[in-house]
């Protein structure tokens, strides 16, 4: 009797969801139904794309579109581009962010694979053997998006970026307030934000309570692989493949994270394990964060009133503020059917020729356009982690996609000088040699000499 | 009186195993009628402070998951109910029958058990491209459909049952189709329970091989879905917890209805050979 007690509540729990989700659903359709609005003029700056032109002879065709993430985001241009060609279905497969990354090669190794994916330059390596060349000439992608001359692979262009991430200081509105701080106290160098974070400090004898600043987890993402920018110093040497974690640059940015910690006593590595986490728990004042931030502050810790600030420099005129890295434009499968391929640089085109669905994956991802004419757009400037950059935006550097060790290696550096008490020097020498040899079957480069403002 | 105390001092470390086990469950339970912000916050509380039911409401935010539980339970039930007759199947050949290369035979299924499945992965996916199977339930049925560990189980538990029960039914004048059907099968209830409940939960939790062969959102099985909560940059808890709160209950139903054939079988399977 019981069994069929809890049978019978469970059945209803089931049931009482799947009313939910008929709900859920018809709310979907009807936004699906959604009328979109057809251009009849040709659109685009010098990347135009032309409604007029027919796609594969006006004859039906299907094409997939592997994505991760971002459902309605995609739909949305999906939605624009069928309603310009109605005999065009795009089907949109949503996919795991990590597992993508296993799924995605596999079947780009077949000839069923998708038309059209997404991707991340992370992977570059992993999925390069498998994209076909956009078919936009790159003279007019460089006319229109900046960073482009960093994807050129012998003369081709295989995928862009269509937006640019880097970091910016989200400060606690209310503990910036009660430590009698204001709009003018915002800092513009690390001496400054050195003071401004003792202000922001509170402490209960020696105890900890609230940290003016916390780099714990992320310090070598955030400040590592960035700052030395602000010193002249890349990351690579001029080879493009050595390694430069050692240099002197990185040394004193090392040091002025000790010295935040051990001598401003602004936060400790044992005081909020994770900065970003810190900081949406109420624990910590500021934090250096990446772009993605802003959307995790929005909706996790939706609670917090926030403000955000340009990354401080060392002395007002860095080399560069700090290193970017793009979100990139869709790949086209080279082992896809030809009229499948057609469609796909077809639909790239689209892509990168409409401007509301550059906003709109920009302002999804809080990420800076790449394309230039964007640089002003008033809802880009809306949202504050963006606006912060749209000064400078010129002056970041990307280094090209880096082998993980690079990350890992200086994460590791950093964790021995603060919990194993290891010297400077010892920590980012063992960095630096492990670097060199991870790296030795990698086939990057640095792209680092195609900074605007490159020695 | 030392008895007693020892009877005491068991339960008492029983009790606190089973807290131990079941805590994580509540936790996630309670959670899934938090907020994120509360989920994540610095301080835990075990029910929630503002109690929502947005995570419920919401859940097809992510993807549609009464269609995605609704194909699991499918496709999990299809391939239970083959995998137990298959295993009873060949279990029941391999103890009952006398023929040439039966011990090899059964060294053979005992050796499908020990290759990883991150070996056989990518030849399996090479052959479901090749035949067009992709993106096709015959993807998840088919190669499922015989169980090296359930043969084991099963051969295991059919060798005690005794010959002469099947000696008089063929005497009787029962062929073996009706012996199979009539006999073994209702003889074998405790052995197939757990053969049941293991390949459900398994079929029920299996993520890496559906997400690798089905592509349409229309097909795709929820433990697929329950990976869509986490992003490239932060995860969904509430969501995912309430999602995991639903998912889990055809599995907590198959226990509840068969535990004790479970452990029957379990125990008989261990212990005859």
């Amino acid at each position: 009797m019981k069994k069929k007690l809890l049978a019978a509540m469970m059945a209803t729990v089931v049931a009482a969801t799947s009313l939910v989700g008929c709900g859920s659903g018809a709310a979907k359709k009807e936004a699906e139904e959604k009328k979109v609005e057809v251009p009849t003029e040709p659109f685009g700056d010098t990347v135009k794309y032309d409604p007029s032109v027919e796609i594969n002879d006006g004859k039906d065709i299907t094409v997939e579109l592997w994505e991760w993430g971002s459902d309605d985001l995609f739909q949305e241009v999906i939605d624009g581009y069928t309603a310009i060609h109605p005999n065009v279905t795009i089907k949109l497969v949503n996919n795991p962010w990590e597992d993508y990354w296993t799924k995605l090669p596999l079947a780009l190794d077949g000839q069923k694979g998708p038309a059209i994916f997404n991707i991340h330059n992370s992977y570059h390596e992993n999925l390069i053997n498998y994209l076909a060349p956009l078919d936009i000439p790159v003279e007019d992608l460089q006319a229109d998006f900046t960073g482009v001359d960093a994807h050129v692979i012998d003369g081709k262009v295989y995928y862009i970026d269509y937006g640019m991430m880097t970091g910016s200081v989200y400060y606690n509105k209310q503990m910036w307030e009660a430590a009698g701080l204001t709009e003018e106290d915002i800092p513009k160098t690390w001496d400054e934000m050195r003071e401004v974070a003792k202000k922001l400090t509170i402490k209960d004898g020696d105890k900890l309570i609230q940290a003016g600043l916390n780099f714990n987890d992320d310090f070598h993402q955030n400040y590592l692989l960035g700052l030395n920018y602000q010193l002249g110093e890349n990351l690579f040497q001029e080879d493009g493949k050595t390694p430069n974690v050692n240099s002197d640059a990185m040394k004193k940015v090392m040091q002025m994270l000790v010295d935040l910690y051990e001598v401003d006593g602004v936060g400790s590595k044992d005081f909020g394990e994770k900065a970003a986490d810190s900081f949406g728990q109420g624990q910590s004042a500021m934090v250096l964060q990446w772009g993605h931030y802003y959307n995790t502050l929005k909706t996790t810790w939706s609670n917090i009133d926030f403000g955000v600030f340009e990354i401080p420099t060392f002395d007002g005129e860095p080399y560069a503020y700090n290193r970017y890295n793009g979100e990139s434009t869709f790949g086209v499968n080279k082992n896809a059917p030809e009229d499948q391929q057609a469609v796909a640089q077809d639909f790239v085109k689209y892509f990168l020729a409409n401007d509301d669905a550059q906003v709109a994956f920009n302002l999804a991802m809080s990420t800076f356009p790449a394309k230039k004419s964007l640089a002003d757009n008033e809802k880009i400037l809306e949202n504050p982690s963006l606006k912060v950059l749209s000064e400078h935006i010129d002056h970041y550097i990307w280094p090209g996609p880096m082998p993980s060790t690079v990350e890992t290696s200086l994460k590791k550096a950093g964790e021995d000088i603060f919990f194993n008490g290891v010297a400077i020097d010892t920590a980012l020498d063992e960095a630096q040699n492990n670097i060199i040899k991870d790296m030795k079957s990698s086939s990057f480069e640095s792209v680092e000499n195609l900074y605007t403002y490159a020695k | 009186m030392r008895r007693k105390v020892s009877v005491i001092a068991l339960n008492t470390i029983l009790l606190l195993l089973g807290v131990v086990t079941v805590y994580p469950f509540v936790w996630m339970l309670s959670s899934s009628f938090k907020q994120n912000s509360e989920i994540m916050a610095l301080e835990q509380h075990l029910l929630p402070q503002t109690f929502v039911l947005d995570n419920y409401v919401n859940m097809n935010a992510h993807f549609n998951f009464m269609r995605f539980f609704a194909n699991s339970l499918l496709i999990t039930l299809v391939v239970t109910v083959i995998v137990v007759y298959t295993s009873t199947l060949c279990g029941f050949v391999l103890s009952k029958y006398e023929f040439k290369g039966r011990k090899l035979l059964f060294g053979f299924v005992l050796s499908t058990m020990m290759i990883p499945w991150c070996v056989t992965i990518i030849p399996k996916y090479s052959m479901i491209q090749s035949f067009g199977w992709m993106d096709s339930y015959k993807a998840l049925i088919i190669p499922a459909m015989f169980s090296g560990f359930g043969i084991f189980m099963m051969k295991q538990h059919i060798s005690a049952l005794p010959d002469e029960i099947l000696e008089a039914a063929r005497m009787d004048g029962a062929n073996e189709f009706y012996i199979f059907h009539r006999i073994v099968l209702p003889m074998s209830k405790n052995g197939i329970s757990s053969i049941a409940i293991f390949q459900f939960l398994w079929t029920w939790e299996d993520f890496l091989w559906p997400y690798l062969v089905i592509n349409s959102e229309e097909k795709q099985l929820l433990a697929v879905g329950l990976k869509m909560f986490n992003g490239q940059y932060s995860t969904d808890y509430g969501a995912l917890f309430a999602a995991t709160a639903i998912s889990i209950i055809p599995v907590l139903l198959i226990y509840l209805f068969f535990q004790k054939q479970f452990i029957a079988g379990i125990a008989s399977s261990a212990v005859k050979g």
